[in-house]
């Protein structure tokens, strides 16, 4: 490689001549450099400071105003999409915290009426019950009842069977028939 | 083998008048430079054009790479120069955009435009004329505070002006011979290896294994080139940035 520069010079030469054609030769420096003919400096520099303001102002005028403007209103359209989607979830929420309210409502009224039922119905077969027993109680008093009468009229047959029976003996004794009032004196004093 | 330098000759393409810009000759033929930048201005402005004209919410593939370089510049400028960079950004975007376009048209096209120091200078010289504009417009003479950095004590300015002085004036240097460097340098080694692979060939079976071997380093530095070819326009655009806002923001500074 270090004979490079020194087989460069000629040829580097010949092609300036060639190509652009001037007659002398000095500006070369004798390196090995093409970069440093600085003959070939004034054109590449006007010419890349007119390409440069041509690029410049297509980018500062037209593209990135248009391109800025494009990311801004994704960027925009993103946030006011993720604040709809915000405001929806939160309504859903809303609504669904209703509906559970409703719900909780809905089985609380019918847990009340199935009470309410419940209650109506021990009442009712309680009164129905009460009325039962009345009945019961009524027929067994009845009952009693007659069975006091039974046993009344039973004791006062005994009492006549008593006196007659008293009257009878008294009347074997003593020949003599004692009276109705003596008899139930007497059987009132037995008895007492 | 073939002379590594040969690709950076400068060679007219279509014929021009010579005409005097302020009593400078200049040569207004189309030369492959010239024609390469014309290439590079073409591609860029057809592929941005496309993709931001035609610019909807929902991208399309050209709209996405479009947005992507767009982004990666804007984020930047609005990083390093704050919420004024946007009104840069063109300035940044277009010298990141022709940058990587002629670097790419180098890649594919045969000649570099980044490769001239012509160019790369032009490119330094016109990015330090727009901060030192940008500079007095907004600061008017303020502008000078930029080589007085506060918080120094006074006696140290006699030593440290003149430094930053220079560090100023050396920027457009080193803007212009970083980028040519890289450029340069990757071309050069790239067109080395090539011809090792022809020369090392005529040399029998040994030859071959070095030709196999120079031929997986053209194509691993090929790759290579790629990157830098995409990183350089990038450093540039970097650099830019830094540059303005150290006139933007020159309270802070």
């Amino acid at each position: 490689m270090a004979t490079a520069p020194e087989a460069l010079a000629p040829e580097a030469a010949q092609d300036v001549h060639e190509t652009v054609g001037h007659a002398e030769a000095e500006g070369h420096g004798g390196g090995g450099l093409p970069q440093l003919q600085f003959e070939h400096w004034a054109g590449q520099i006007v010419w890349l400071l007119l390409i440069f303001a041509i690029v410049y102002f297509a980018l500062a005028k037209l593209f990135v105003p248009k391109m800025r403007g494009a990311i801004d209103a994704r960027g925009s359209k993103i946030a006011e999409d993720l604040a709809n989607a915000r405001a929806l979830r939160d309504e859903a929420e809303a609504q669904a915290k209703a509906a559970a309210a409703e719900m909780a409502e809905a089985r609380g009224r019918a847990q009340r009426t199935a009470a309410d039922a419940k209650a109506r119905a021990a009442a009712e077969s309680a009164k129905r019950q009460a009325a039962e027993e009345a009945v019961l109680n009524e027929r067994l008093e009845q009952a009693e009842t007659r069975i006091r009468a039974a046993r009344d009229k039973a004791m006062k047959n005994v009492r006549t069977i008593a006196g007659d029976t008293a009257a009878a003996i008294t009347e074997k004794l003593t020949g003599e028939a004692p009276t109705r009032e003596d008899v139930d004196a007497a059987l009132g004093q037995a008895a007492a | 083998m073939a002379d590594p330098m040969h690709q950076f000759q400068i060679q007219t393409v279509v014929p021009g008048p010579t005409v005097d810009v302020l009593g400078v000759p200049v040569n207004l033929s189309i030369t492959n430079s010239t024609l390469a930048t014309m290439i590079a201005a073409v591609l860029v402005l057809g592929v941005f054009g496309a993709a931001s004209m035609r610019a909807k919410v929902v991208p399309g593939r050209l709209q996405v790479v479009g947005e992507g370089l767009f982004g990666l510049i804007d984020n930047l400028a609005e990083s390093i120069i704050g919420h004024d960079g946007r009104k840069y950004f063109p300035f940044v975007f277009s010298l990141f955009l022709l940058i990587l376009g002629m670097n790419m048209v180098g890649m594919f096209l045969g000649f570099t435009a980044t490769s001239q120091l012509a160019v790369t200078g032009t490119l330094g010289l016109l990015t330090i004329l727009v901060v030192i504009g940008v500079g007095f417009a907004r600061n008017g003479l303020g502008f000078f505070k930029l080589f007085v950095p506060s918080g120094v004590p006074i006696a140290m300015l006699p030593l440290i002006v003149p430094i930053e002085f220079l560090s100023f004036l050396i920027r457009p240097v080193t803007l212009a011979l970083r980028l040519f460097g890289n450029m340069l340098g990757g071309h050069v080694v790239l067109k080395i290896f090539a011809g090792f692979i022809i020369s090392l060939g005529a040399f029998g079976l040994v030859g071959w294994a070095g030709a196999a071997l120079a031929l997986s380093s053209v194509v691993a530095l090929t790759a290579l080139e790629f990157m830098v070819a995409f990183l350089q326009a990038f450093v540039f655009a970097v650099l830019a940035c830094v540059y303005l806002n150290d006139v933007v923001n020159l309270h802070s500074h």
